[in-house]
């Protein structure tokens, strides 16, 4: 039943976002006939609405296919990898699984940030590597030069590239031709003990979790007694199988392949991407390499927004939809806190921004309850002296969680190493913008004649917010960028807080460095003023540190809010509009009696004039 | 195939009556008292003012006999729904002094064969018709005055040319004077001037002067209104490229105070948020509006309240004489009888007025909403008692000097409590 490992090939698809990799995975299993040519008019390996939306794959699917090459059938199992950088980990796990992996790169776009940061970590992997200009039938395709830029950015033989066109179907052959030649085979298995590593993991209603995972030694059978060796925990196969991309019920699966596994595990928690799967009753001594727990790095707050038709249920509401969510995403922490603004809801923490966004707009979407977020936050180091002395180490997600000023020894935070593309001509703007946010330049190289690629260390403060933004902006939207987090690095931030009427908001306060302290709470407080509506009274609005008050705003109060005109031809537009103007304060929150729409708890991390 | 409205689809002649005037008079229930109101709506302009957001045209099709005709076949159909007296008429637009004499004597014919109108002609009624002082005449005001008319409104506005000039307004600020004496030559003793402060570039002693002229005048009634700049008018469009800076915050409320001032001191008493009165000189039918009570309403755009039901003639002169329902219009933003949203309303136009509203028939309409409505609306009338935005009188609920300023946030929130409870 299982096939010859002289017979399997294991590769990822890794691009830039919208350089087309889902279109050529749907492409290459139109080619070795895995679905019909109706099927693959949709993206098959991304399964959520939200991705396809998004137009990015979130979760890591495995497909088996098979292909006959010189007469002799092959088995491909391709492992579709999440894009962007927050899911970093998954997808290095995901090429751990792989020997190899086709790098598509956009032959009008070139390459960009995230290619390269894709590119290093399969070169890190030690993957051969394919390189495939996709897009060609693109009136504004440029395949020599882009070739040229491969070769520049990632040291990868310009003439090596497979020129390819996922929408019309040239070069496919092509390239499956080359996956079967270039393409290693998977290693022989170095232990008799059964080693499988899982490199990913979703939930399903029906059967629990369904584990992704790849056999390096031995054989996994239905009804095999398993044991989660990083975790200790131990679960017993029921279903065994392979996506086709249907999914197809196996007996067993044997060295070198991949397939998934259900084995009634109630929930996520209970398996780590990265763990390895060995038998109960015949472990392996040591555990594949690599594994770590995926690290929170973004932090923020979810609080329901005040909806009086409703009352107390809404934070209910919101743990249920959490508790539901966390079911299908293991890799958002949560846990519940208490705000004098915003009353009872979640502390989170997310593997990077869009990670946020997504788990955002899924808790909205699918639990169905309005949310108040709170402006992200990374996650600091503190030391604090004890009163006898003893230093220890905090770690602060919150601004509003920092001890006392006087007990704080130091304030480390991640630092991020980011590497950005941008045409030439904006090489003076983009360095500006990574010198205002704090950044150290570390080097840049010539990517092609037009383009250049730069390094810089930042801290991750500095651009959870708006920074992409900002660097589209400043790049006519051609610059792109990607970053891994590297260390932390002491530097000296304090905390700014802010006063409303007089009450600290604690989910207003800041982290920032003591440089720009002033002049950031200022700029919060004028950014305030600008989003809080005028109320009937006067609102005072205090930046302070550590009770040093070091600005102030004032919002006047309404002294005249009355229409001048209202006769019988204005009865119900008038009554609409007083009616909606109540409806506006739903997403508001109240701290005393003055109402703060969600916006302003954005404010805090938007840096722009 | 007929246009469409907000979801209501016009009707064709002779065809889906839903949608016409004349359904809403046919599901009154029969314990419905009639209409004492009728407002007419004239949608004729010879220009479009620049802060103006009634319905109005510049007609270049000469439509005008054709409307009259129309407008007479409406009147007919909504008379045989009003078999008591009439309280009140009000005939607006647009420039109503526009249609043509000749018309004007047709349509007032036709007022006094399908109304009652014996307390208008005996003096305990009204019968208002808004005039610009540009197109007032003698001959006019004569027809008017023939026509049972007892009450002219002029659109004073302003009496400096500068600000005139602003608004967009063609007269003679010096006409004003001479149209009134006009009125007065013709046996038209009630008078009522409207005048506009916060406009852009004018002074508080600038406002204070047009006051006193006003005064001076000698008028019985005098709306003062701050410029809004309402959505889509030419103002607005004005006011957001920049042509000018609105008057700022202070000098409207200053502006609010010194009109309550001058004419208070020259006996003319805020009796609602914009108007002011010699003592039983207020406006019958505005009163009408701010009442709740219920009206007609005949021609393109007009409002009508009868029964509950709320809705407005089709905005559209074209639709309007094309689609006919055995004489009714067609109709759009038609709302049902509903007793949360008629005390809401009632709560939103009562408070306008000085007089405020009596807490009787609101806690009556409450009880009936829901049991605890009454005790949330008194606690939330407590509050801004406390704030010194309203008070309690003779069991009336009033907003304050200071309360009037703010009507729209109070009112806001009282509705909230209808809408929440």
């Amino acid at each position: 039943m299982t096939t010859d490992i002289k017979h399997i090939r294991n590769f990822s698809i890794i691009a830039h976002i919208d350089h087309g990799k889902s279109t050529l995975a749907d492409r290459l299993l139109q080619a070795t006939q895995a679905v019909t040519a109706r099927e693959a008019r949709n993206q098959l390996l991304d399964s959520m609405d939200l991705e396809r939306e998004r137009g990015i794959t979130i979760k890591a699917s495995a497909v088996t296919v098979h292909h006959t090459h010189n007469g002799q059938e092959y088995m491909l199992n391709f492992i579709d990898t999440p894009g962007h950088v927050d899911f970093t980990y998954e997808v290095s796990r995901a090429l751990k699984a792989c020997e190899g992996a086709i790098l598509v790169v956009d032959a009008a776009q070139g390459v960009q940030a995230q290619t390269v940061v894709n590119a290093y970590l399969a070169i890190e992997q030690d993957l051969d590597i394919i390189s495939v200009l996709n897009k060609i039938d693109l009136p504004g395709a440029r395949p020599d030069d882009i070739a040229m830029e491969i070769e520049q950015a990632l040291g990868m033989a310009a003439e090596d590239c497979i020129l390819v066109s996922a929408k019309t179907g040239q070069g496919i052959d092509e390239l499956l031709e080359t996956i079967i030649e270039k393409l290693p085979q998977p290693p022989a298995p170095t232990t008799n003990k059964t080693r499988a590593l899982i490199f990913d993991a979703i939930y399903d209603d029906y059967r629990g979790v369904i584990v992704y995972f790849r056999m390096f030694d031995g054989t996994l059978k239905t009804g095999d007694k398993i044991r989660m060796m990083g975790l200790g925990r131990n679960f017993s196969i029921t279903e065994l199988g392979k996506y086709t991309p249907k999914p197809e019920k196996v007996k067993s699966v044997g060295p070198g392949e991949t397939g998934y596994l259900v084995a009634a595990i109630k929930t996520l928690g209970d398996v780590r991407v990265g763990d390895t799967i060995t038998l109960e009753n015949s472990p392996a001594d040591q555990p594949l390499s690599g594994y770590e727990p995926p690290q929170q790095m973004v932090f923020c707050d979810f609080y329901p927004s005040t909806n009086s038709e409703k009352k107390n249920n809404d934070f209910e509401e919101l743990r249920d939809a959490i508790n539901r969510l966390s079911l299908n995403d293991s890799s958002f922490t949560f846990q519940p806190v208490h705000s004098e603004a915003l009353g009872f809801g979640f502390r989170c923490g997310f593997l990077g921004l869009l990670h946020m966004d997504i788990i955002q707009e899924r808790l909205e979407r699918e639990g169905d309850v309005e949310i108040v977020q709170t402006a992200p936050t990374v996650s600091y180091k503190v030391q604090v002296r004890s009163k006898k002395g003893l230093i220890k180490e905090l770690e602060i997600h919150n601004p509003a969680d920092l001890p006392d000023a006087g007990t704080i020894v130091s304030i480390a935070e991640p630092m991020c190493r980011v590497n950005i593309i941008s045409p030439s001509e904006f090489v003076g703007e983009v360095m500006k913008l990574c010198l205002e946010r704090r950044g150290i330049y570390k080097h840049q190289t010539l990517v092609s004649a037009t383009r250049q690629m730069m390094t810089f260390e930042i801290p991750l403060a500095e651009i959870i917010y708006d920074f992409y933004d900002k660097l589209k902006g400043l790049t006519s939207g051609y610059g792109t960028m990607d970053y891994e987090i590297t260390q932390y690095h002491n530097d000296n931030l304090v905390k700014v807080q802010v006063l409303i009427n007089a009450e600290p908001v604690e989910a207003l306060s800041l982290i920032c460095h003591k440089d720009r302290a002033e002049f950031r709470g200022r700029q919060l407080l004028t950014k305030l003023k600008k989003q809080i509506p005028r109320h009937q009274f006067e609102i005072p609005l205090q930046a302070a540190i550590g009770g040093k008050i070091i600005g102030r705003e004032t919002i006047k109060g309404f002294r005249k809010n009355v229409t001048a005109k209202c006769y019988g031809g204005d009865v119900s537009r008038k009554r609409k509009l007083l009616e909606a103007q109540k409806k506006g304060k739903k997403r508001m929150k109240s701290v005393g009696s003055v109402q703060i729409p969600q916006e302003a708890f954005m404010a805090v991390l938007d840096q722009s004039e | 195939m007929a246009p469409q409205y907000n979801h209501i689809v016009l009707p064709t002649l002779g065809q889906c009556p839903s949608a016409s005037a004349r359904q809403v008079f046919l599901a009154l229930k029969p314990q419905t008292s009639p209409a004492r109101a009728l407002y007419i709506h004239i949608p004729f302009c010879s220009h479009k003012c620049d802060y103006c957001d009634f319905y109005s045209l510049v007609d270049t099709r000469d439509r005008q006999n054709v409307f009259t005709d129309r407008l007479i076949r409406e009147l007919r159909a909504l008379g045989s729904f009003a078999p008591e007296p009439l309280n009140s008429i009000f005939i607006g637009g647009g420039t109503p002094s526009l249609l043509d004499a000749s018309l004007w004597e047709r349509l007032l014919g036709e007022l006094n064969d399908s109304f009652d109108l014996s307390r208008i002609q005996t003096g305990q009624g009204e019968f208002t018709v808004e005039c610009n002082p540009e197109s007032t005449t003698p001959e006019f005001l004569g027809i008017l005055k023939a026509g049972s008319v007892d009450r002219v409104s002029f659109g004073a506005q302003s009496f400096e040319p500068e600000h005139l000039k602003t608004l967009q307004r063609l007269h003679d600020p010096d006409r004003v004077e001479l149209v009134i004496i006009m009125a007065q030559d013709a046996g038209i003793v009630r008078q009522s001037l409207d005048l506009i402060y916060a406009i852009p570039g004018q002074t508080l002693r600038q406002w204070q002067r047009d006051l006193q002229r006003a005064v001076a005048i000698g008028v019985e009634h005098i709306s003062c209104y701050n410029l809004t700049y309402e959505p889509a008018t030419a103002m607005t469009a004005r006011l957001n490229q920049g042509e000018f800076t609105p008057a700022d915050e202070d000098l409207e409320i200053q502006s609010f105070e010194l009109a309550g001032k001058v004419l208070g001191e020259a006996g003319l008493m805020r009796y609602e948020i914009s108007n002011f009165a010699q003592k039983g000189c207020e406006s019958l039918h505005n009163l009408a509006y701010w009442r709740s009570e219920s009206w007609l309403a005949a021609g393109p755009a007009a409002a009508a309240h009868v029964g509950g039901h709320r809705y407005r003639n089709t905005p559209h002169l074209g639709q309007y004489l094309d689609f006919d329902d055995q004489g009714f219009a067609p109709i759009m933003d038609h709302e049902q009888p509903d007793t949360r949203r008629a005390l809401a309303e009632r709560l939103m136009m009562g408070l306008r007025l000085v007089e405020g509203v009596d807490s009787d028939p609101i806690y009556r309409a409450g009880e009936q909403i829901n049991e605890h409505l009454c005790d949330q609306l008194r606690e939330c009338v407590l509050k801004q008692i406390e704030a010194g935005l309203m008070a309690m009188q003779d069991g009336r609920w009033q907003l304050t000097d200071a309360g009037l300023l703010l009507t729209d946030g109070i009112v806001a929130e009282l509705m909230d409590v209808v809408y929440q409870a």
